[in-house]
């Protein structure tokens, strides 16, 4: 098959396998949380806005780019913004990989958890936290990782159909899952409290600058927006297919599973465990996920089952997420002139040594999501410069409003590309990186601590030393082989 | 629950959920008639 013949089969392919790619563990392990630590209503307010602001904003750039181009993100950054600029679209590949890397080191978490859902593992008193002891941080957790990394490789070695085909049954299958624990959370006794607690706006906490800042960061952790995802999909667009309409498509999609999500954690929290809500939101995502929900579950009627349900729905949304980065990464090095096979098994086996540190130790872990999570802010930064170097109005009406157009968008979509865009990424990496700061002034510029601002500076600045060298080649290489 | 977290409730999962219906449904209207456009 040519490469231009793969394409997604039909519109709801792309839908799907892009939603895939949105909802991962952030939406289930990550929102709920953050909500309840944020005041509850007064976040979600922000965080509704913020989708608007910058999610599909920057997923309509995304969609064009790849549409348009037709080419990975390195491709996509030299066709938008110049051959000058394929170290950007690098180091949003770089980010998505390195994220890709202890991702499947999560997926892995997911896998065994629901294995022991599955079997009985996580009955009784203390089991999930017994067996995140026994687990977590060692060689069983690579095991894991490998069988997750192999489960997406066995998907991508398919192209796009492989992907497509998948999605086309987990995703579907994830909504009714998550929609399924959403009603048995809301319906158990005292589950409303839950509820008040979510929803309960209190309007000085929205003269917070926190709680903004907060919404921002999980509209552009969880959305997947800026990250180059989106251009990978973008790629196997059909000719005639609408780019505004599946952007807010995918944004409220992925965004409604987060609420379901926050409905089904806070309203089973608030139901069986009332005293320790604080402790529990407070546990971080590992310790809520692997350590709380399970200990909630084994206290609920009919727990067992619904701990199956809920460790399958966030095995699905890992797998489908990891599936994406390794297909951007995989893109990327086709578009520099390997083949697909070769491309894929090269980068997954890249992808797992890359993981091992943080499958073995939970710091690394913790590390390399902060230093790479903070990137795509930088990344989401790139975008929005590559497409107004290119023209935001040209892009506008020749791609977004072009053949295909199911939603015309105006020129706000200008507005909040060219001015919002920018000055939100910029507000948030210096707000994480001036926190870090405070957290820890003494050690603030020590490369090797886990949360500080110098281990994402001297990682960024050794990544940045080597795309910047590369840059010459990595345009040259792209541009060749899209002329061929 | 209080009537001001029931009236954020239904205005939030309005806003989203609702927002995620209605786009849903004009995709497929949209994708129905460019098949229909295609087969004439």
């Amino acid at each position: 098959m040519s490469r231009s013949a793969e394409l997604f089969g039909s519109r709801w392919g792309l839908v799907l396998a892009t939603l895939g790619m949105a909802v991962g563990t952030g939406n289930i392990w990550r929102f709920p949380r953050i909500a309840a630590t944020n005041g509850g209503g007064s976040f979600l307010v922000a965080w509704v806005v913020f989708l608007l602001l910058w999610s599909v904003p920057l997923m309509i750039v995304e969609f064009s780019f790849g549409k348009r181009a037709r080419k990975g993100v390195i491709g996509a950054f030299v066709a938008h913004g110049g051959p000058g600029m394929a170290w950007m679209g690098a180091w949003a590949a770089l980010c998505a990989s390195a994220i890709g890397a202890y991702y499947a080191v999560v997926s892995g978490w997911c896998l065994r958890y629901l294995a022991a859902a599955v079997t009985g593992g996580l009955r009784g008193e203390g089991a999930g936290e017994a067996l995140w002891r026994s687990f977590n941080s060692t060689p069983a957790a690579m095991i894991t990782q490998v069988l997750a990394l192999g489960i997406c490789v066995s998907v991508v070695w398919f192209g796009v159909r492989g992907i497509e085909r998948v999605a086309k049954v987990l995703i579907p299958t994830l909504f009714v899952l998550v929609v399924v624990l959403a009603l048995r959370a809301v319906t158990l006794p005292g589950a409303v409290k839950g509820l008040e607690f979510l929803f309960t706006i209190d309007w000085q906490l929205l003269a917070e600058p926190t709680i903004w800042l907060q919404a921002l960061t999980q509209n552009a952790w969880d959305t997947g927006a800026g990250w180059g995802l989106i251009v990978t999909y973008a790629i196997y667009m059909r000719m005639r297919e609408d780019v505004s309409l599946n952007a807010f498509l995918i944004g409220f999609g992925n965004n409604s599973v987060s609420l379901l999500a926050g409905i089904m954690v806070l309203c089973t929290v608030f139901a069986i465990n009332p005293q320790a809500q604080s402790e529990i939101v407070g546990a971080g995502n590992e310790g809520l996920t692997f350590i709380w929900m399970p200990a909630l579950f084994d206290a609920m009627p009919g727990g067992g089952f619904f701990m199956v349900l809920f460790f399958l729905a966030l095995s699905f949304a890992a797998i489908t997420s990891l599936i994406s980065m390794l297909e951007l990464a995989t893109r990327v090095l086709i578009d520099l002139g390997l083949r697909r096979k070769p491309a894929l098994l090269g980068f997954a086996a890249v992808a797992l040594l890359a993981g091992v540190p943080s499958a073995l130790k939970l710091e690394v872990f913790q590390n390399q999501d902060w230093v790479w999570g903070v990137g795509l802010m930088v990344s989401g930064l790139f975008f929005a410069i590559a497409a107004a170097r290119y023209g935001l109005e040209r892009l506008r009406t020749e791609v977004v409003n072009g053949d295909g157009c199911d939603l015309p968008i105006g020129r706000w979509w200008v507005v909040l590309v060219g001015i919002v865009v920018p000055i939100e990424a910029v507000v948030l990496i210096v707000w994480w990186l001036v926190a870090a700061y405070r957290d820890d002034p003494a050690n603030w510029l020590a490369p090797f601590d886990t949360y500080n601002v110098g281990t994402v500076l001297w990682q960024w600045a050794a990544a940045l030393l080597v795309l910047g060298l590369a840059n010459r080649w990595l345009a040259r290489r792209t541009l060749k082989e899209a002329g061929r | 629950m209080s009537i001001g977290a029931a009236v954020t409730m239904i205005l939030i999962t309005g806003v989203v959920w609702g927002g995620f219906v209605a786009l849903l449904l004009r995709a497929i209207r949209r994708e129905a008639r460019k098949r229909d456009h295609e087969r004439r």
